[in-house]
């Protein structure tokens, strides 16, 4: 006999709407609010900036004039600013486990569904 | 809007409508993703300098070109709306279906947000240029997703007919762009003399670092799969579309690399909203300048255009198999399009365009495409499993297999450790969502599933169950 | 008051109209035809008319 799924009410699609909506925000904005978001650069800037000291040739110089900066000064802080990239393990292996992980749950669940949908799509008695 | 006249036949049941062509899904492809070129890509010149730009750009377009060889397979014998959602269906099971469903409204609808920010970011740049100060993005925002929403709404062929046009406007004007300056236009001359003097800034770990961003230049191609219930023949034009567009792909990444790095400062171009717009103001030309600005204004909404295409496609697949309540399953009488997924979508997109910053946003849709493609490998490979090649007809077989297959896994690692450095908080975030909501459709979502009705093609029993 | 405040307006005047246009078509093709109509799209229905899965 093949399963019959209960029928669904207003009520609870709205209200599983919701869940997934609550979740999806929360998945974006706990971050930012919890301030772990975001690989800000860091600007290093140096004293008394001229083009050259900020390693920028007579071209480069011409160029940051045509898209209106003209002050080295003003300059100063996006040419010197560098990401961080050094980084420690322990993260990086929570990170790999979480995606591992997330994976195998995924796939091994998904079998057990999807061996119950084979057997009633290609039961010979339903069909 | 031509495509209004289709009225709702007396049949039974309300199908998508049938329309599309490859030129259709060229421009739904292609449009999606150029404005990858116009904007975004660039940080990856700030994650690793303009020599681990370009190589990233070519490191990620052999992992689109895996993507898509991947996808066309597959997509050219499941012709079903959901796309990669109806894949996992058939070949993984229903919750790996239930997420990459996910993955694609995520992917989609923050893409769509990400063009919407950029949009009122350029105008307050223009205003800014013609002095005046101050300009209020949230109308503009609201108003382009609010536009492209309407005209989904209002039909399929329309919609992609207006991304045909626009986003071949879009391509040509970086063409334009790059022969101009070859032709020496430019009142700044090109300079590429930070490749010698700083070209690895961050070392060999900025290669890899750029390669988060380097995924820009491509995101949302393999999208064309989503208007498989609306393209006349999906086994011929699915493959052949979203072929066309990886190549139309790599070749204006290139340019755009080129032009970009030999006009801007590299320093300056990490970190450029429109590093398009902002080249053409180098050349001081100001026919150029209108152009890369109707450039970037194109793309980005024909990226949005797509997006909300795909993402409700998506929306609605779900909806009809009840992943999803199954409200959101309806099909519009006489536009014949899922106009309640659609309408749904609209807030969300406007959620995340008004208030999250673009970086983050940016973030999350590559990251939800990044989950996809990592699907996409063991995916192909239960396909080759369960449905040998003498078992069922296939539109297109893609050659080399598996090579493609560990190539794009390959290349997915690398790209999980460049998102690492510097957004881990916001993978393993987003790890926890994806967890969380596969628990929750699982143990409850799931009951009210039909289970054998969501097996839809008509395809013998796969080997080994 | 220069050209940037006029398109300010005319962009939340836009928005307003296209959000009420999809609304008020939504609410009246949901009052006007059945939900069983509407939600009776099934995937794989092309497969089923257009193409063989047979070599």
């Amino acid at each position: 006999m093949a399963y019959q799924p209960p029928k669904q009410g207003l009520v609870g699609q709205v209200f599983d709407v919701i869940t997934l909506l609550v979740l999806t925000v929360g998945a974006l904005y706990l971050p930012l609010y919890l301030g772990f978001a975001g690989a800000a650069k860091t600007p290093n800037p140096i004293p008394n900036p001229t083009w050259e000291a900020l390693g920028q040739n007579a071209t480069e110089a011409k160029q940051w004039a045509a898209i209106g900066i003209t002050d080295p000064a003003a300059a100063n802080d996006i040419i010197t600013a560098r990401f961080d990239y050094s980084f420690s393990w322990a993260p990086l292996i929570v990170m790999a486990v979480l995606v591992i992980g997330y994976f195998v749950l995924v796939v091994r669940l998904s079998d057990r569904e999807y061996r119950e949908v084979i057997e009633e799509r290609f039961d010979p008695k339903r069909r | 809007m031509a495509n209004v006249t289709a009225t709702a036949p007396a049949t039974e049941r309300l199908q998508l409508l049938r329309v599309l062509g490859p030129a259709h899904i060229w421009a739904l492809g292609v449009g999606i993703v150029l404005v990858g070129e116009y904007m975004g890509w660039n940080f990856s010149v700030g994650k690793g300098g303009m020599i681990a730009g370009l190589a990233a750009c070519w490191v990620a377009g052999l992992l689109y070109t895996c993507v898509a060889m991947i996808d066309s397979e597959v997509t050219s014998t499941i012709a079903a709306a959901g796309g990669q959602y109806a894949q996992a269906k058939h070949i993984v099971g229903p919750l790996m279906a239930f997420n990459v469903g996910l993955f694609l409204v995520m992917a989609y609808t923050m893409l769509e947000a990400a063009n919407a920010i950029t949009v009122g970011y350029l105008l307050d740049t223009v205003a800014g240029m013609m002095g005046h100060t101050g300009l209020n993005q949230k109308p503009f925002i609201i108003l382009s997703i609010m536009f492209l929403a309407w005209l989904n709404f209002r039909g399929v062929l329309a919609t992609l007919t207006f991304n045909l046009v626009i986003t071949a406007i879009a391509f040509l004007a970086i063409i334009a762009l790059f022969i101009s300056v070859q032709l020496g236009v430019s009142a700044v001359p090109m300079d590429f003399s930070a490749i010698t003097t700083a070209p690895l800034p961050y070392g060999w770990i900025g290669i890899v670092a750029a390669l988060h961003f380097g995924l820009w230049y491509y995101l949302g191609i393999e999208g064309t799969c989503q208007a498989a219930e609306e393209v006349r023949s999906p086994a011929r034009s699915l493959p052949y579309g979203t072929m066309a567009g990886i190549m139309t792909l790599l070749i204006a990444a290139t340019m755009t690399w080129y032009v970009c790095s030999g006009l801007l400062p590299w320093e300056y171009l990490g970190q450029a909203g429109t590093p398009l717009f902002d080249a053409a103001r180098v050349t001081g030309s100001a026919g150029l300048m209108v152009l890369l600005f109707v450039g970037t204004m194109f793309s980005t909404l024909a990226s949005a255009n797509g997006c909300i295409n795909d993402a409700s496609r998506a929306w609605f697949s779900m909806g009809r198999d009840r992943y999803l309540p199954s409200w959101f399953g309806a099909v519009h009488p006489v536009y014949r399009t899922p106009y309640r997924s659609i309408v749904f979508l609209v807030p969300i997109a406007l959620i995340f365009a008004l208030g999250a910053p673009l970086d983050q946003v940016v973030t999350f849709s590559i990251l939800s495409g990044l989950l996809g493609y990592t699907f996409m490998t063991f995916n192909m490979v239960m396909f080759r499993r369960k449905w040998p090649l003498d078992t069922i007809k296939r539109g297109y077989v893609h050659p080399l297999h598996p090579l493609p297959v560990i190539v794009l896994l390959t290349l997915c690692a690398a790209a999980y450790f460049a998102v690492f450095l510097g957004y881990g908080t916001q993978l393993s975030a987003m790890m926890c969502f994806y967890i969380v909501a596969s628990l929750w459709f699982h143990f409850r979502r799931y009951r009210f599933v039909r289970r054998g009705d969501q097996f839809t093609m008509p395809w013998p029993k796969p080997a080994g169950y | 008051m220069d050209i940037w405040n006029i398109l300010e307006y005319v962009a939340w005047a836009l928005s307003a109209m296209f959000g009420a246009l999809m609304l008020i078509n939504l609410i009246r093709i949901d009052t006007t035809y059945d939900n069983e109509l509407l939600t009776s799209s099934r995937e794989g229905e092309i497969e089923v008319t257009a193409e063989r899965h047979q070599i």
